[in-house]
């Protein structure tokens, strides 16, 4: 393991059997990466490309066919280390007879936290993920989003290094979306490592330091989002609204095809050219109802890496 | 290394669940009434109605305690597989052997307390209706403990690897043999066949010999009970639990959970 690595997969391979053993589906294929201390490393794919079989196999939920995978220089087969793990699966299940505390208070057990610091972190990790109200409520009350908070919580209640999380905005409203946001933003000021499994864009745009793109079992793309972010090929949506016919014709002849969506109008332009969009339809007393920028660059590597992928390799876990 | 702790905080848990289900209560509540009916039994009779009043409780002990053994131990781990539940747990310094280890002796512990409130009741009934309370009594409810350990072992066995279904059936179809072996034993070792004598030998050597187990008889009568006997199917027990939970970690830590 290289200085600094945290997680470090080399020829990873799984491959489930089905049909007495007939059947055989390569879910991942030989994957090889990398997670660097203290960054917030997000794992990308389409569903079925094999980020939860990944992450699984870091977990040791499930045994590997080939490869190896470390986390901070453990095999993942070992045990202890894991007190310095935390894992967030997606739509977590838990024990619906216990309430808030008590599930964080028995993770907090399992993962080794003193006794006498145990009640501490969980009204810590209550406060935290907003809880402390329900903290006396069985689980089976819970919505979704308070489960999926819960679920937060039990992977930090130990304090853990690094954090694994799959899928975690799954299933939440915007404003729950954007507490899950800032908490991994906290997370990695706190310098925790983060491995982030989603299939959401802008979240990896948002948040992550690196990334790798993984379809049908095979990593396409390994590198720093920053990349991505400096690129010349970043895009915005601008819709307007009251668009005369004459301002119409001058965007349209200026900036590409203009297309109608109701009583606006949509343009699809370099992010370097908002201002300038922007001013000539000011100009034009048009309003501006929108103006959405595009991960384009992710966006198009991502797009055509699941493209390549088409064409060739594993098909998905079963 | 087995850690002793992890294994004690899912034991712990484990017995919580049940105490917070309401069918266990159900379960123990039936038992209790059928120990109490031992009472109207008794009155249909002139004579030996404080036999008649102990045989039917401990029946009622033996035969709830391994029905409650069975119902809960047949989902015991496929239950936290079919959930998920494991998913967080697995990822906690906890082994799967450890893990499996806990929900064991939970199940365990849990059944023996129940155990102690049917055995409660029973020696209630019993002041009640003027019946004797013998030390053999107590040896018959001491190792009918061990038998149902035996059982809860069986059915994380099956648990670890099979549907709740296929378990029920796997440790009921066990539980039914284990007090049958004796006589297959006993019909082998009358055969003239040289072949059915190895065969019912070699079956008696499998299957669990679960009447060593069985001291009503002694309990009813109050006769004599040695030590040797006492000791001989404690070690017993503890050697087929011993056993099977081996086997069970080997089958579960090659699972995968997908």
């Amino acid at each position: 393991m290289n200085a600094g690595e945290i997680v470090r997969v080399e020829g990873l391979a799984k491959e489930f059997r089905s049909g007495l053993g007939l059947r055989r589906k390569r879910a991942v294929d030989g994957i090889s990466f990398s997670v660097r201390e203290g960054e917030i490393f997000g794992f990308v794919g389409p569903n079925g490309a094999g980020k939860t079989t990944t992450l699984k196999l870091l977990m040791g939920l499930i045994r590997p066919t080939a490869g190896s995978a470390t986390i901070l220089g453990h095999d993942v087969g070992e045990t202890a280390f894991r007190r310095h793990v935390g894992f967030l699966p997606e739509n977590p299940y838990f024990y619906e007879y216990l309430t808030g505390r008590e599930i964080l208070g028995f993770y907090a057990r399992l993962s080794g936290v003193p006794g006498r610091r145990i009640r501490e972190r969980v009204e810590t990790l209550l406060a935290w993920v907003g809880l402390e109200h329900a903290g006396d409520a069985r689980l089976r009350t819970y919505s979704k989003g308070m489960l999926q908070r819960v679920g937060i919580a039990q992977a930090l209640v130990h304090d853990p290094s690094v954090v694994f999380l799959d899928e975690p905005m799954s299933g939440l409203d915007p404003i729950g979306r954007k507490e899950i946001r800032d908490l991994v933003l906290r997370l990695h000021g706190e310098g925790k490592t983060v491995f982030m499994n989603t299939h959401i864009l802008s979240d990896v745009e948002m948040l992550c330091d690196r990334v790798a793109i993984i379809v049908k079992g095979a990593i396409r793309y390994e590198g720093p989002i920053a990349e991505f972010l400096h690129s010349d090929e970043r895009k915005a949506d601008v819709v307007l609204a009251r668009v005369s016919l004459e301002l119409a014709a001058g965007l349209d002849a200026r900036w590409g095809p203009l297309t109608g969506r109701g009583e606006h109008v949509e343009l699809h332009v370099d992010e370097k050219a908002i201002h300038d969009v922007l001013a000539q339809a000011l100009d034009g007393r048009a309003e501006v109802v929108s103006v959405t920028p595009r991960g384009a660059s992710l966006e198009s590597i991502f797009l055509s890496a699941v493209r390549e992928g088409g064409d060739a390799g594993p098909g998905g876990p079963p | 290394m087995i850690s002793p702790v992890g294994i004690a905080v899912i034991s712990a848990n484990t017995v919580r669940e049940a105490v917070r289900s309401r069918v266990l209560y159900t379960l123990l509540f039936f038992a209790v009434l059928l120990i109490g009916t031992g009472v109207l039994l008794s009155t249909l009779t002139y004579v030996e109605r404080e036999r008649i009043l102990q045989s039917v409780g401990l029946a009622a002990i033996r035969l709830f305690g391994a029905a409650i053994a069975i119902f809960v131990g047949i989902g015991l781990i496929h239950r936290e597989v079919e959930r998920r539940t494991i998913y967080t747990i697995l990822s906690k310094p906890i082994s799967r052997c450890e893990f499996l280890l806990g929900k064991y002796l939970g199940l365990v512990a849990t059944i023996w307390i129940q155990l102690v409130i049917m055995g409660l009741a029973f020696v209630a009934v019993s002041w009640l209706a003027g019946a004797p309370l013998t030390h053999q009594i107590g040896l018959a409810l001491g190792l009918a403990a061990v038998e149902l350990a035996v059982i809860v072992a069986f059915a994380t066995l099956f648990s670890a690897f099979t549907t709740p279904m296929l378990a029920a059936l796997f440790t009921t179809g066990l539980y039914v043999l284990g007090h049958l072996s004796r006589d297959l034993r006993d019909l082998g070792a009358r055969s003239d066949d040289g072949g059915v004598r190895l065969v019912a030998t070699a079956l008696y050597r499998v299957l669990p010999d679960l009447e060593s187990f069985n001291l009503t008889t002694q309990a009813l009568h109050a006769l004599p009970v040695s030590g040797h006997e006492v000791g001989l199917a404690l070690l017993y027990g503890a050697g087929y639990c011993g056993a099977l939970l081996a086997l069970a970690v080997v089958v579960f830590d090659r699972r995968d959970f997908k």
